[in-house]
């Protein structure tokens, strides 16, 4: 299967370079030099992940990022040259699923993208927290009888938490089963992400009810 | 030894008021203790008088023995009549030959002797022609007052000589109290704290020196800022370029087989240093950022968990042994810290064989232990400098950023923590980071 790659970035160079890289680990990229450009094409074409440099000229990266997040849950990945936690917040809070940081190399970001279009175990039961209904194979959530839209990655968080029954399930864990991470543990990514999740499954985000955080270890859903 | 000014500023001001109060008592002593004996001795004169004349008149009479009887007035008072017929006493028993004889030969006359042990003010007058009366007045009464004076003196003078010592501590620690706060804002720029600041003074004299401190701080901080936000930038603005050069490099990496020879050797060069320059940037933005901004996220956490998911990522083999142990940290950062001290041990020491988490009383312990070269006593603060190469010889074939184990310094340090190398038996190095650990009370 080929993987169709949307790389939204204003610099030429990189943009060669990275699809030059990215088409030699097995992805079919398309660029775009700006938002609106992307946003342009992606209303008539198809693509499995987008990448996205949060420093565009024109329409602002985080911009696309929310106007593609609030058209559905195709997977973003954002690119910043900054590592500074609030431009990496405000990235993964407009809606990103992922990011990376310039020097960014194409091996490391075609592991991030595999792992964030890896498909959803076998078949699991449907599973009910309190009002909260889960059919993992047809990827929905029900909150009292009223469907809940999740990205993919919260919903693969949801489901990692969900399968562990009540047990705790490590920061670690998360990170390496929902985003691939296995180095440099990232508390913005999930802690952003469990943010995210909380504001649509929980009555009450600021007083969680359903994913509890275990201090110092790392969440467990209330079973 | 010289002493403190403290000190000597308390020492003068003790010294001086002892000095001026003993001044003063000694006159005061002089003045009253004159004058009370004075008064004495003027009374005791006119009492002396007044009795001449009554025993002048009974003189050869025979009731001379009661009216003296009747004339002492109290049992250490004496009265003595030397008349050529013979002697006749009263009160206190004294002989003549107890009264200096210039006294009773050459009435009249008056003088403060000892008599029987006890002072006296002793009046002679004539009586009569050829007898000598003589009155002893005790001095008992005014002895005491004077002992009691003296005492209400020396006592003055000690205390007030204490008190000034007092004053003076007080009044210098509060006139150096600037100078403690200027040593101890100093003391904190030299530590690396350049926000460091004095308060404002409301003295005149120190405002001027606190407005320079404070000036010259904010010239240091903004200096020091202003460097830090250069690397910062110099390595930001190389970031897209490199993108490029790397993702270049490792497209044609795997056409290496399509480069025999020379080109072939020239990309693998050129790759491998362009890699290298990516992670020395990288390195250098994270090393500058500290310097500049401080996103320090403690949360805690437990050491072993973290050290062992670490090393299982990419050094499965290296046998970890790890007790729970709970501390105040940045997971990013402390990942960081153990992630460089494997590498380094990686590109130095043929890798870490041993790596070692546990409590010593309220300190966690991280060891991380190689059985390489080890590294000589001269260079072990050297090598957590910014691009110090440490070991010798393995400059050539370096393929570190050189900010490693600065990197582990500077994120030991914000976490109240050290780290430093030492030997490992039988040969080898031991990196150990000791990092303060919450104990459950």
């Amino acid at each position: 299967m080929c993987v169709g790659v949307l790389l939204v970035e204003d610099d030429e160079r990189i943009r060669q370079a990275l699809s030059l890289a990215l088409s030699d680990e097995d992805f079919t990229v398309d660029e775009a030099g700006s938002g609106e450009e992307a946003l342009r094409r992606l209303e008539t074409e198809s693509f499995d992940v987008v990448l996205v440099d949060l420093t565009l000229p024109g329409m602002d990266g985080l911009e696309v990022v929310r106007t593609l997040r609030a058209r559905g849950d195709l997977p973003i990945i954002v690119v910043t040259a900054r590592t500074d936690a609030r431009d990496v917040i405000a990235g993964l809070e407009a809606g990103a699923d992922d990011y990376v940081t310039k020097p960014l190399m194409a091996s490391v970001l075609a592991a991030r993208i595999r792992a964030l279009l890896r498909r959803r175990g076998p078949g699991r039961e449907a599973v009910r927290i309190g009002d909260l209904e889960i059919r993992p194979h047809e990827g929905l959530v029900h909150r009292a009888g009223e469907r809940v839209h999740l990205t993919r990655t919260e919903f693969r968080l949801l489901l990692e938490l969900a399968g562990a029954g009540g047990r705790i399930v490590t920061r670690e864990q998360l990170l390496q089963k929902v985003w691939g991470y296995d180095y440099f543990g990232d508390t913005r990514l999930l802690d952003v992400h469990i943010r995210r999740l909380r504001r649509k499954i929980e009555a009450n985000p600021d007083d969680p009810a359903l994913v509890l955080t275990v201090r110092g270890t790392g969440y467990r859903i209330r079973s | 030894m010289r002493l403190t000014l403290r000190c000597r500023v308390t020492l003068s001001f003790g010294f001086g008021l002892l000095v001026v109060t003993s001044v003063l008592a000694l006159a005061t002593w002089n003045l009253a203790s004159g004058y009370m004996l004075r008064q004495r001795e003027a009374s005791a004169t006119r009492q002396a008088e007044v009795n001449v004349r009554l025993v002048e008149k009974s003189l050869s009479s025979p009731g001379l023995d009661e009216l003296l009887t009747g004339l002492t007035t109290g049992p250490d008072s004496s009265i003595l009549v030397l008349s050529p017929d013979g002697l006749v006493t009263a009160g206190r028993k004294v002989e003549p030959s107890q009264l200096p004889a210039e006294l009773v030969e050459r009435p009249p006359g008056q003088a403060r002797i000892t008599v029987g042990g006890l002072p006296v003010i002793a009046v002679t007058r004539p009586v009569a022609g050829n007898a000598v009366y003589v009155e002893l007045f005790p001095l008992q009464q005014l002895d005491r007052t004077f002992g009691f004076l003296s005492a209400v003196l020396i006592a003055g003078t000690i205390s007030s000589a204490l008190l000034g010592a007092a004053l003076g501590s007080w009044a210098s620690k509060r006139a150096l109290k600037p100078l403690a706060e200027l040593s101890s804002a100093a003391g904190r720029i030299a530590g690396g704290d350049l926000r460091a600041r004095l308060p404002d003074q409301d003295d005149p004299d120190l405002a001027a020196l606190a407005a320079k401190f404070n000036s010259t701080a904010q010239a240091l901080e903004q200096r020091a800022l202003r460097d830090a936000r250069f690397a910062s930038d110099v390595s930001h603005e190389l970031r897209s370029p490199l993108t490029t050069m790397v993702n270049a490099g490792a497209v044609l990496r795997r056409r290496r087989e399509h480069l025999p020879g020379t080109a072939g050797t020239a990309l693998e060069l050129l790759t491998s240093e362009v890699d290298r320059f990516a992670r020395m940037v990288v390195d250098l933005l994270e090393i500058s950022r500290l310097d500049q901004t401080d996103d320090y996220e403690p949360d805690e956490l437990d050491l072993s968990a973290l050290v062992r998911h670490v090393v299982a990522t990419r050094w499965r083999a290296v046998p970890v042994s790890a007790l729970p142990v709970r501390v105040q940290g940045d997971r990013r950062r402390l990942d960081r810290v153990l992630a460089n001290l494997m590498e380094n041990a990686e590109r130095h020491a043929g890798g870490a064989i041993f790596v070692a988490v546990r409590q010593d009383g309220t300190t966690a312990r991280v060891e991380v232990e190689d059985d390489g070269p080890g590294v000589p006593e001269a260079l072990r603060e050297q090598i957590f400098e910014r691009f110090a190469r440490g070991r010798p010889g393995s400059r050539g074939d370096d393929t570190g950023s050189g900010l490693g184990l600065a990197l582990v310094r500077e994120h030991v340090h914000r976490h109240r923590g050290r780290v430093w190398v030492e030997d490992r038996f039988p040969r080898g190095a031991r990196f150990v980071v000791e990092l303060p650990a919450i104990t459950k009370s």
